[in-house]
């Protein structure tokens, strides 16, 4: 559901900028806030704060990745895979990763927790591999330290130690 | 130890709020230009300063802010924070330790172009950086040095924080404005060039987030003072991204001009190659740019002395890559970027990275054929100068150089259908090296 | 001088060829002009330059970084192109090998084949064979975006030609490019319809076989296709079109280019609605009521048996028991006959067609006569458009493209209805007429509101204020209604005419028939008269007429007060709604109406002793007839349309008359001999000539002259008689 006070935000933003236009990305990151990815709904109320189609609101979302299309996990990781990162072993690091939360990369784990991904350079070239979750940054990343972060994730999730 | 301009206090605790960067001597270079200089003159010391674009293609800030156009639309400001560029990772830094400094910049740069309505645009995954100046702009309409008569001047500005969302191509600045607008980010034809028709139609400069955080300094110690670092042609210091296969990667800033063998090699900066093995190539300005070749080792960085090693000096992301690599692999990753982030308007860039993509994957994995590599140097040759922006070419700087430096390495997997060096090559199948954790 | 140097025209080679052109053209275009051809998939010559198929190489001397697109390069004075040079050519060939990479290979059984941009450019400047040895991207085969339009994204070569257009001109933002990169497409929102009446534009503009037409699809190959140049029969703006024919069918309808008219655009009713020519239903004989029941006839039957009854019914009870109603959407020259054989031949002025209310046939104030003053094009040129009581989306869809263009530029749009249009989401403004108000109420708040502007000149023009003043209690009541704050925003709407660059009022014709718009027609006039927003560029007020001779069959005299040429008659014959409903009207001559449709039951007068219709098919009219005569379609007959600014346009025959049927205008010439007349027309030129020879409005015309594209006959002329 989008709430009043998110479409409410929406026409704010779109009075805010000098074209009522340029309010659609951030009124997509508003719907994303309040769904976890961009729904029907969350199209249509965009595209009902700021006057466009919903289709032209579509083609936009479309274009930029961090727009999700379905559902995602509680936590999100984005590994970077990007040179700087392969050259200090990125690979070895997702394919660690994808072990210790048992799936693949672009997969999402059953209980919803977990979405792994691999992402383009995240600006952190010079603290290679690193990787974010929810947009927080881990840097200067080891198996150990993956381990020890999934540790306080599953904990701050209220997961039990898998076996 | 040479001193810092842009990134001095950066390691000031508490420096990325107000006080503490008003107590380091934040906003007098603001309060100095609005109280002694017209814009103009601002412009002017721009020039003399010699201070050239950070964002890539170097160009000479205080020219780019004389061309703006004389008519009555609106001008905007936009600051490109997209940082995307593969090897870059200093405009992040900047805005999450110190993004009072860009913001500074943003103020007086719009003073001397005046400008009300600035633009920061924060590339999306940078959710600190961007919360750290959207707090950074909060402080300052808080403080009156945003919003109607700054500091008692009448000079008024807005600024909004705008975000992305994941895509690169949104780093040009043609798309930036797209994006700004509400749009797909495609870059627009030029020209019209943005300082005559930018955002909303109105006459628009648009710089690097490290160009603006280097404006109140050069505003403070004055334009000579800055033009006496650096080389004759470029000059300053700049923020040179040090990452790949060295023991001290990191953000560094140096006056242009210092050989890159002391950027790489030196002590106090990266300290030598990972594990103590040979340098194999450097990619000197983000992965746009050609690949040298370890004998270059000696070029200063400078934007001419780069240019005529081969290369570019781009966002000054220097990229180290050391004997252990396959290059082969190391271009396909790179290949693999372009394709993704290509926005796809053009159909070189579109299709063709998509090919050179796919035929460096089945030469990685063994499955290529001797052709294959002619027929990239052709599919390159086919996008670069092709296609509408200069990603295109972008994509294809790595293959060219890669295939002229190392063709030997691409035969090589065409014939053993695995790597010449590397962990993944035969005899090196069992020492792999695990870089991970090395620091 | 600056205003010198406008006209001068450039000069350049191409190819070694010297070209002059004026400034500001496309290299491309100064190509094209000279003959020679480049090749292009995303440039449309009407849309905004955008250089991403990468397929239109050029080389440019003293250029540093050949090649260049000629499609965003306008030509400079001295300019040396090459466009086969060993550079281009290879570029070329580059793009579509990439174009190529991910085709399928479906060429056989796709529509496009034979008329494709892809394949023709391959053959004369792509490769000969492919170097790409992978897999092709799959997608699933032609999915609808709408019930009309079908899109087969492996075919799609990305140039966005369709979602320019639907971003662009149609500006529905309907069809839209998703994702990006190698994964763009073309698309629409998650299950939601590309449901734009302008669709169709996409399915001729896309330059492959990525999108294509659910009616045409797999129905001809195009080159068994015949073209003929015609109009579009289905409103009255009189859209050029390109009607194809295969073995006596319709196929489709093509745009053809008329700046002045359509902008090179159709409409989904003029591109497909031609479904009634094809009718298997239509009839093919005629047909005499014998017994109570409609049976075949032979043509000499039939018009002698019409003869013999007329005379009779005019004999035993006068000329005036004879009446006629014609049609919005036949010729010209048969609306012309219609009227001329019934008050000539018959000798009976009741004469009429289902039209707008209109006071008399010209208005009082200016004299003219009741059409849109300014032209098509002007509405591009207006900053302000008003449309009051009208839809132009729905009733004249491709002026709402032109309303677009023109919003584009700049115009302020105000609309004044009390429905929904499409253009509302565009609009400046928009008023929603409150339940039981107006348009015609508003028009006078207007009215009143120009009057009162002390800037408005109202010499000569004292009589407006005192007809309003007795509309005072309408005015006051209507106020209540509106309330307040419509009611300002009316009156500064009125005020904001009075200073506009170039305002233009438009109406339905068909919404003066509503209570309370009586005077619509009249009001508006006024108010562009006094705001002087009438005849000069840019500004003008005027009807919107339905059908595509709607405003033809005024000027030919269709009414019964008026003869062609808006000759206003003494004593007036019955209109439309007498003839209808007075028992004295016996005989009754129907053409290409169906009045059936406007009386209470559906039931005509059972006082008529003669019924005869002329139709396509066997309408609820014709089903009551005495005699019924078949008639053909525009695609299958010549003759003249004068659409809504008064552009006279030429039809031709397109195919084979229906066996059995035949065109109005023979039918009429046929029975007016069998009354006495001496009627020898051979073709529809000679009935224009005569017309032109009358008609002040037509004043010189000839069938000749009508070209291809129609001739804008606005002025009143001293009519040369033959
Ligand atoms: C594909 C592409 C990506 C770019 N990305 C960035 C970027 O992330 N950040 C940036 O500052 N400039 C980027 N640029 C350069 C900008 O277009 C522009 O030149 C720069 O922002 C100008 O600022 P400057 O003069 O201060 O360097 C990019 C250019 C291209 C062609
Ligand atoms: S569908 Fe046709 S017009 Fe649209 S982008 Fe594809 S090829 Fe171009
Ligand atoms: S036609 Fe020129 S780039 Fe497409």
């Amino acid at each position: 559901m989008i709430s009043e006070q998110a479409k409410q935000r929406m026409r704010d933003l779109a009075s805010r900028y000098p074209v009522a236009r340029s309010a659609v990305m951030p009124s997509l990151h508003i719907a994303q806030l309040e769904e976890g990815y961009i729904t029907a709904e969350g199209l249509q109320a965009v595209a009902e704060a700021i006057n466009l189609t919903i289709d032209d609101v579509e083609s936009i979302a479309t274009f930029y990745t961090m727009y999700y299309q379905r559902p995602q996990g509680k936590k999100i990781i984005h590994v970077c895979t990007s040179i700087s990162c392969y050259l200090r072993n990125c690979d070895a690091l997702v394919e660690h990763l994808e072990q210790r939360l048992q799936i693949k990369r672009g997969e999402t784990t059953p209980d919803g927790n977990y979405s792994l991904k691999t992402a383009e350079c995240i600006a952190a070239c010079s603290s290679a591999p690193a990787l974010q979750v929810n947009g927080e940054f881990y840097e200067h990343m080891t198996n150990e330290r993956a381990d020890a972060l999934i540790d306080a994730l599953d904990q701050e999730l209220g997961i039990e130690r898998r076996v | 130890m040479p001193e810092l301009i842009i990134t001095k206090n950066l390691d000031v605790p508490g420096i990325d709020s107000l006080a503490v960067y008003q107590q380091y001597g934040g906003y007098t270079a603001l309060a100095k230009a609005l109280r002694e200089y017209q814009p103009d003159a601002l412009v002017e010391m721009m020039k003399v300063s010699g201070l050239r674009g950070r964002g890539g293609a170097g160009f000479p800030t205080g020219l780019k802010w004389s061309f703006l156009a004389k008519n009555n639309m609106p001008r905007y400001l936009c600051c490109n924070s997209d940082e995307s560029e593969p090897g870059t990772c200093k405009d992040r830094v900047l805005m999450e330790r110190m993004p009072h400094r860009l913001l500074e910049g943003v103020i007086i740069t719009s003073y001397a172009c005046h400008v009300q309505t600035a633009f920061i645009y924060v590339r999306g995954e940078l959710t600190r950086a961007a919360e750290q100046v959207e707090k950074a702009v909060d402080e300052a309409y808080a403080a009156g040095l945003l919003g109607s008569n700054i500091l008692g001047s009448d000079f008024s500005l807005d600024v909004i924080v705008h975000r992305g969302a994941g895509a690169y191509i949104c780093g040009e600045e043609s798309a930036l404005m797209e994006s700004l607008e509400g749009r797909r980010g495609y870059p627009r034809l030029k020209p019209p060039f943005p300082a005559v028709v930018g955002l909303y139609g109105g006459p628009t400069v648009i710089n690097n987030c490290e160009t603006l955080a280097t404006v109140p300094a050069i505003v403070a110690g004055g334009a000579e003072w800055y033009a006496s670092f650096g080389t004759e042609k470029s000059k300053g210091t700049r923020i040179f991204c040090l990452s790949g296969q060295v023991k001290n990667p990191g953000n560094y800033e140096l006056p242009l001009g210092v050989p890159m063998r002391t950027l790489i090699y030196d002590e106090a900066y990266g300290g030598g190659i990972l594990g103590d093995r040979e340098l194999k190539a450097v990619i000197p300005g983000g992965s746009s740019t050609f690949i040298l070749g370890a004998d270059k080792i000696d070029t200063p960085l400078d934007y001419e002395s780069i240019a005529a090693a081969g290369s570019m000096l781009g966002s000054g992301g220097v990229i180290v890559i050391s004997d252990e690599t396959c290059i082969v692999g190391a271009i396909a990753r790179m290949s693999e970027f372009y394709r993704d982030e290509s926005c796809g308007k053009c159909t070189p860039c579109r299709e063709g990275t998509f090919w050179m993509t796919e035929i460096l994957e089945r030469l990685e994995h063994g499955h290529g054929e001797m052709r294959d590599i002619d027929l990239l140097l052709d599919i390159c040759d086919n996008v670069s100068g092709k296609s509408f922006c200069p990603l295109g070419d972008a994509a294809t700087s790595c293959i060219t150089s890669g295939i002229r430096l190392f063709r030997e390495e691409f035969e090589y997997h065409v014939t053993h259908g695995h790597c010449l060096t590397g962990p993944g090559s035969k005899q090196q199948a069992h020492e792999t090296v695990q870089a991970v954790g090395s620091r | 001088m600056p205003e010198e140097k406008k006209d001068e025209l450039i000069h350049l080679t191409i190819d070694g060829m010297p070209v002059e052109v004026p400034p500001g053209t496309l290299v491309w275009a100064a190509a094209q002009q000279a003959g020679i051809e480049i090749p292009i998939y995303c440039y449309h010559p009407k849309m905004p330059p955008l250089g991403a198929c990468r397929m239109c190489f050029v080389e440019i001397e003293k250029v540093p970084k050949p090649p260049q697109t000629s499609c965003t390069t306008p030509v400079a004075e001295g300019m040396v192109v090459h466009t086969k040079t060993e550079k281009v050519l290879k570029a070329r060939q580059g793009t579509l090998e990439f174009l190529l990479l991910n085709h399928p290979l479906d060429c056989p059984i796709c529509d496009k084949a034979g008329e494709c941009d892809l394949q023709d450019f391959t053959l004369r400047h792509g490769p000969g064979k492919t170097r790409f040895d992978l897999h092709k991207r799959h997608y699933q085969k032609p999915i609808p975006v709408s019930n009309d339009v079908l899109l087969d994204r492996e075919r799609c070569i990305l140039c966005q030609r369709c979602t320019r257009f639907s971003s662009e001109i149609s500006m529905d933002n309907g069809l839209v490019m998703i994702s990006r990169g190698f994964r763009m497409e073309v698309g629409t929102a998650p299950g939601h319809a590309f449901d734009s009446v302008f669709s169709g534009n996409t399915t001729e503009i896309c330059p492959v076989g990525a999108l294509t037409a659910s009616t045409y699809r797999f129905k001809a190959r195009p080159w068994e296709l015949k073209h003929t140049p015609g109009v579009c029969n289905n409103c009255s703006v009189g859209c050029n079109a390109r009607i194809d024919t295969r073995v006596d069918r319709v196929t489709r309808l093509m745009s053809r280019n008329n700046d002045a008219i359509d902008d090179g655009w159709l409409c989904n009713r003029g591109r497909w609605e031609f479904g009634y020519v094809n009718n298997p239903q239509r009839l093919r004989t005629p047909l005499i009521r014998r017994n109570g029941q409609l049976s075949a006839a032979s043509w000499d039957e039939a018009i002698s048996y019409i003869a013999t009854r007329l005379k009779e019914i005019k004999a035993q009870h006068g000329a005036q028991a004879i009446a006629g109603i014609g049609s919005t959407r036949t010729t010209n020259e048969e609306a012309y006959l219609f009227q001329k054989l019934l008050r000539q031949v018959l000798g009976s002025n009741n004469v009429d067609h289902q039209h707008g209310y209109f006071p008399g046939p010209r208005d009082q104030l200016t004299g003219k006569p009741w059409m849109m003053t300014n032209s098509i094009v002007d509405i591009e040129q207006a900053s302000h458009i008003v449309l009051i009581a009208s839809d132009p989306y729905q009733r004249q869809p491709i002026l709402n493209l032109r309303i677009k263009k023109a919003l584009r530029k700049g115009a302020r749009i105000s609309i004044i209805n009390a429905a929904e249009t499409e253009l509302d989401r565009l609009a400046t403004l928009k008023l929603t007429v409150p339940e039981g108000a107006s348009a015609g109420v508003a028009a006078k708040i207007m009215l009143k509101q120009v009057l009162k502007n002390p800037e408005v000149d109202l010499t000569g023009h004292e009589e407006i204020r005192t007809l309003l003043q007795r509309e005072d209690q309408v005015i006051r009541a209507g106020e209540d209604l509106f309330g307040a704050r419509m009611t300002t925003q009316l009156q500064a709407l009125a005020d904001e005419l009075v200073g506009a660059q170039g305002a233009i009022l438009l109406y339905d014709e068909m919404a003066t028939l509503e209570p309370g718009n009586e005077d619509l027609a009249a009001d508006l006039q006024a108010i562009a008269v006094l705001t002087g927003q009438i005849d000069r560029p840019g500004a003008g007020v005027g009807p919107l007429f339905e059908d595509a001779n709607s405003l033809g069959a005024r000027d030919m005299g269709l009414l019964p007060d008026s003869l062609p040429g808006y000759q206003a008659l003494a004593e007036p014959g019955l209109d439309y709604n007498e003839i209808l409903s007075n028992s004295q009207v016996k005989a009754l001559l129907v053409m290409g109406a169906n009045p059936a449709r406007h009386v209470a039951d559906g039931k005509l007068s059972s006082g008529l002793e003669l019924l005869v219709v002329q139709d396509l098919l066997l309408s609820e009219t014709a089903q009551q007839a005495d005699v019924v005569l078949p008639a053909v379609s525009f695609a299958e007959k010549d003759g003249s349309m004068t659409n809504v600014d008064h552009h006279v346009q030429a039809i031709h025959r397109a195919l084979r008359p229906l066996p059995g049927a035949r065109a109005d205008w023979e039918i009429l010439t046929a029975l007016a001999r069998y009354l006495g007349a001496e009627w020898d027309y051979t073709h529809p030129g000679d009935i224009l000539l005569e017309i032109a020879g009358q008609n002040p409005f037509y004043a010189g015309l000839t069938w000749e002259e009508l070209g291809a594209q129609g001739v804008r006959s606005l002025e009143e002329q001293e009519a040369a008689h033959v």
